[in-house]
């Protein structure tokens, strides 16, 4: 149907999951340290295509990502589209909101849909910790770029005596908050702290993780989600063999300088990596006419921020806030989920949440509720497993959870999900999927 | 036709100085060759591919690292092989300094990084070339019994001349006529640095002095250092083609060489789909026939192609470098 055929007060229309892929992810450093963003967004896409016949196929629009991303990159999600089987007809835009990325772009298009814009959708990001751009030092810049502008052979020499040896030293990318100088980990020791979440605790979750996602690939569960690339058939941080044994020895590595015992080790933090997710989406029509399966709808979601700079809020509580409002639009509770897909960026961030909301001072005060928003069955928590065992490429997670979670919904044939991101600059987003 | 299984694929450095020797021993005591190709077959068994050196390959031609490999780079993995028949002791031309005048390839399906390759290599087709004498290099890949990819190279020996052609010859002239080319409208431009040979001879291991550098070019007749052919196909391939398909059929041929640095203006050329069939390049001489129905047979023929044609020519002599076509199926 032509989408000029739609007027604008027609309702909106549903949105829905068709599929996913990602290719397994990998730890950084590991067999893709030599591919860059763009060939592993593309090799997510060269499954997806494969999966779903789209050879050739013009889609209404491709939304991803890429966290630590090189300044040749800026149109990294189109160059992929060319690079693909896709029809060079098919438009792209770049998104970045750090960890959400991947499931803001979901958002975004789903939202397209869901106004008839676009009949189709894929949703997508990628990140390489091994592959990131290194830029070259403030001193250097400058002087590259003023030597450029510089006309006289006496300008040249001029700009050129500026240069001094520290300049040389080019500038890696960190994971360090810009306006308080502390890395993630460091924050979420913070809230780790206040929230007393135990090391024991920390160290079940991740324990829990690798033994989900282990059990999720011994049933074929990933068998239509993911496509192998380089060698990798599985994510390469899973550790199908850990035990709570071996997570304990392990030495903490964030909030050695507190005065409470440092309890967030390499073990219970996710690390970095490798990866690419992609997600199609599509209104109903398209994925009937196209003979395509339809696993979930994507229902609602809610972007939030906190104002950590000062310590109010922990750097990745955003979510926390988020999900009540998102919650209280739809007239939901945690009662009327099946499953919960918290991100795991460290066990500390998602026990730190759980806390949070089942705290009832915490609910009154700081979101404004009658009471504690309530206890999340852990049997529906992160069934298939979650970052602590896949391991985290920042702008891949949103697609590898919407995907798993819309396949989790559709095996189920009944129920919701909720899916909570945190993202650096103290962001986060949540959002409902539900069973057709 | 007798068969050499070769225990292990030479590297290619030790070719090319194998064939320095060859022809200073050929120079000492006179040209003693019989002019005819040696009627063998050199074969390489489960080769596999190093995913590091394919990565290298691809980002070198600006291609992402897939996990299937570019019609090129399979033609680089079988090269060695190709080049010990030419490299043999008996082969009638002298390795060094031999022009590459053009390839047909047919890939007759999509080969991943994963599958060990087969090759077999021969040299067939003896005949004059107004310029002197030329040869054509089959090299047959197969996965597990059965073809892949099928790849057949053009050279000549410049002034080597067939008992009895004269020189008088313009058979297999190949490529288009300087004086008659008109370039068409650019739809893009390669800028070729002066390290371009080195670093494809790096990728691909075809470390021929004539790509190296201005020096070792002089040595072999060039004016400087010239860029690979094999690197212009690969970014011609890889240009009208950027993703998989099921059947690919590319040829090219190579007019001027493209001096480095240098910059190659170059216009690509969507005709409409299946106009022209190509030939399966290992049925050129007509002897294998029965192959190509059975291609059809196996239904690995292709149905439903689109044609791209390219040119490529320098922007300041406009005189051409290569034309080619690559013609792709789902």
């Amino acid at each position: 149907m032509p989408e000029s055929a739609i007027p604008a007060s027609a309702p909106v229309r549903k949105a829905v999951v068709i599929g996913g892929n990602r290719i397994p992810f990998a730890r950084s450093g590991g067999p893709y340290a030599y591919s860059s963003n763009q060939d592993m967004l593309i090799a997510a896409l060269d499954g997806l295509v494969a999966r779903f016949g789209l050879q050739g196929e013009r889609i209404g629009e491709v939304a991803a990502g890429a966290v630590l991303k090189h300044s040749r990159d800026f149109n990294l999600t189109r160059e992929a589209v060319l690079g693909s089987a896709l029809s060079p007809t098919t438009p792209a835009y770049d998104l970045q909101q750090a960890c959400a990325t991947g499931l803001e772009t979901v958002v975004g298009l789903a939202n397209k849909i869901k106004l008839g814009q676009i009949e189709s959708g894929i949703a997508g990001g990628v990140d390489s910790a091994s592959d990131a751009p290194v830029a070259v030092s403030e001193g250097l810049r400058r002087v590259l770029l003023d030597l450029s502008r510089a006309k006289t052979t006496q300008q040249k020499i001029r700009t050129l005596a500026r240069l001094r040896p520290k300049d040389l030293a080019p500038n890696a990318p960190t994971t360090g908050e810009p306006r308080t100088g502390l890395s993630m980990g460091e924050h979420q020791a913070l809230t780790t702290a206040a929230w007393e979440i135990s090391r024991e605790a920390q160290d079940e979750l991740a324990y829990q993780s690798h033994t989900n996602l282990a059990a999720a690939y011994e049933r074929g569960f990933f068998t239509d989600l993911v496509t192998p690339y380089r060698g990798l058939t599985r994510d390469a941080n899973l550790r199908a063999d850990t035990s709570r044994e071996k997570l304990a020895t392990l030495k903490p590595v964030f909030g050695k300088a507190l005065p409470t015992p440092a309890t967030m080790t390499a073990g219970n933090s996710t690390p970095l990596t490798d990866g690419a997710s992609v997600v199609l989406l599509g209104s109903e029509d398209y994925a009937r006419e196209h003979n395509l399966p339809m696993l979930a709808n994507v229902v609602d979601a809610e972007a939030a921020a906190v104002d950590f700079v000062n310590g109010d809020e922990g750097l990745l509580m955003a979510p926390v806030y988020a999900l009540p409002r998102l919650l209280q639009r739809n007239s939901l509770t945690f009662a009327d989920f099946d499953f919960f897909e918290i991100h795991e960026a460290f066990a500390g961030t998602v026990l730190s949440s759980l806390a949070a909301w089942e705290n009832e001072e915490f609910c009154r005060n700081q979101l404004g509720l009658d009471g504690p928003l309530g206890s999340i069955n852990r049997a529906k928590l992160n069934v298939n497993g979650s970052s602590l065992a896949a391991g985290h490429p920042f702008a891949a997670t949103g697609g590898r959870i919407v995907a798993s979670l819309a396949k989790a919904l559709s095996e189920k044939g009944s129920g919701r999900g909720l899916i909570s991101v945190c993202a650096a600059g103290g962001q986060g987003v949540v959002a409902i999927l539900e069973a057709r | 036709m007798n068969e050499v299984l070769l225990g292990q694929v030479r590297a290619l450095p030790a070719l090319y100085r194998d064939a320095v020797l060859l022809a200073a021993r050929r120079r000492l005591r006179g040209s003693a060759v019989r002019l005819e190709v040696p009627d063998v077959r050199h074969r390489a068994e489960r080769i596999r591919v190093d995913p590091g050196a394919l990565t290298a390959f691809q980002h070198l031609l600006g291609e992402p690292a897939r996990d299937t490999l570019p019609s090129a780079y399979v033609h680089t993995v079988a090269f060695p092989v190709a080049m010990s028949v030419l490299a043999r002791h008996d082969f009638p031309l002298p390795l060094l300094g031999m022009v590459h005048l053009g390839n047909t390839v047919e890939h007759v399906r999509s080969i991943a990084l994963s599958e060990s390759l087969d090759v077999v290599a021969y040299a067939e087709n003896l005949r004059a070339h107004r310029a002197g004498t030329q040869v054509d290099v089959v090299t047959d890949v197969s996965v597990e019994g059965s073809r892949v990819w099928t790849g057949r190279s053009v050279y000549l020996a410049r002034g080597v001349r067939l008992p009895g052609t004269g020189g008088a010859s313009q058979q297999g002239s190949s490529g288009p006529h300087a004086s008659s080319f008109v370039p068409p409208v650019p739809t893009g431009v390669w800028k070729l640095d002066g390290g371009t040979g080195r670093r494809y001879a790096a990728v691909s291991g075809d470390w021929n002095p004539i790509h190296l550098s201005s020096v070792s070019a002089r040595a072999l007749g060039m004016k400087r250092s010239i860029a690979h052919g094999m690197y212009l196909a690969a970014r011609m391939v890889g240009q009208a083609c950027p993703a998989p398909v099921e059947h690919l059929r590319w040829s090219i041929d190579f007019a001027t060489p493209v001096l480095l640095p240098g910059t190659v203006a170059v216009a690509l050329t969507d005709a409409p789909a299946g106009t022209q069939q190509g030939e399966v390049p290992g049925d050129q001489d007509g002897a294998d026939a029965g192959r190509r129905a059975d291609a059809r047979q196996n239904g690995t023929a292709p149905t439903t192609s689109t044609r791209t044609d390219v040119v490529g020519w320098s922007r300041e002599s406009n005189r051409p470098h290569f034309t080619g076509h690559v013609e792709r199926s789902a």
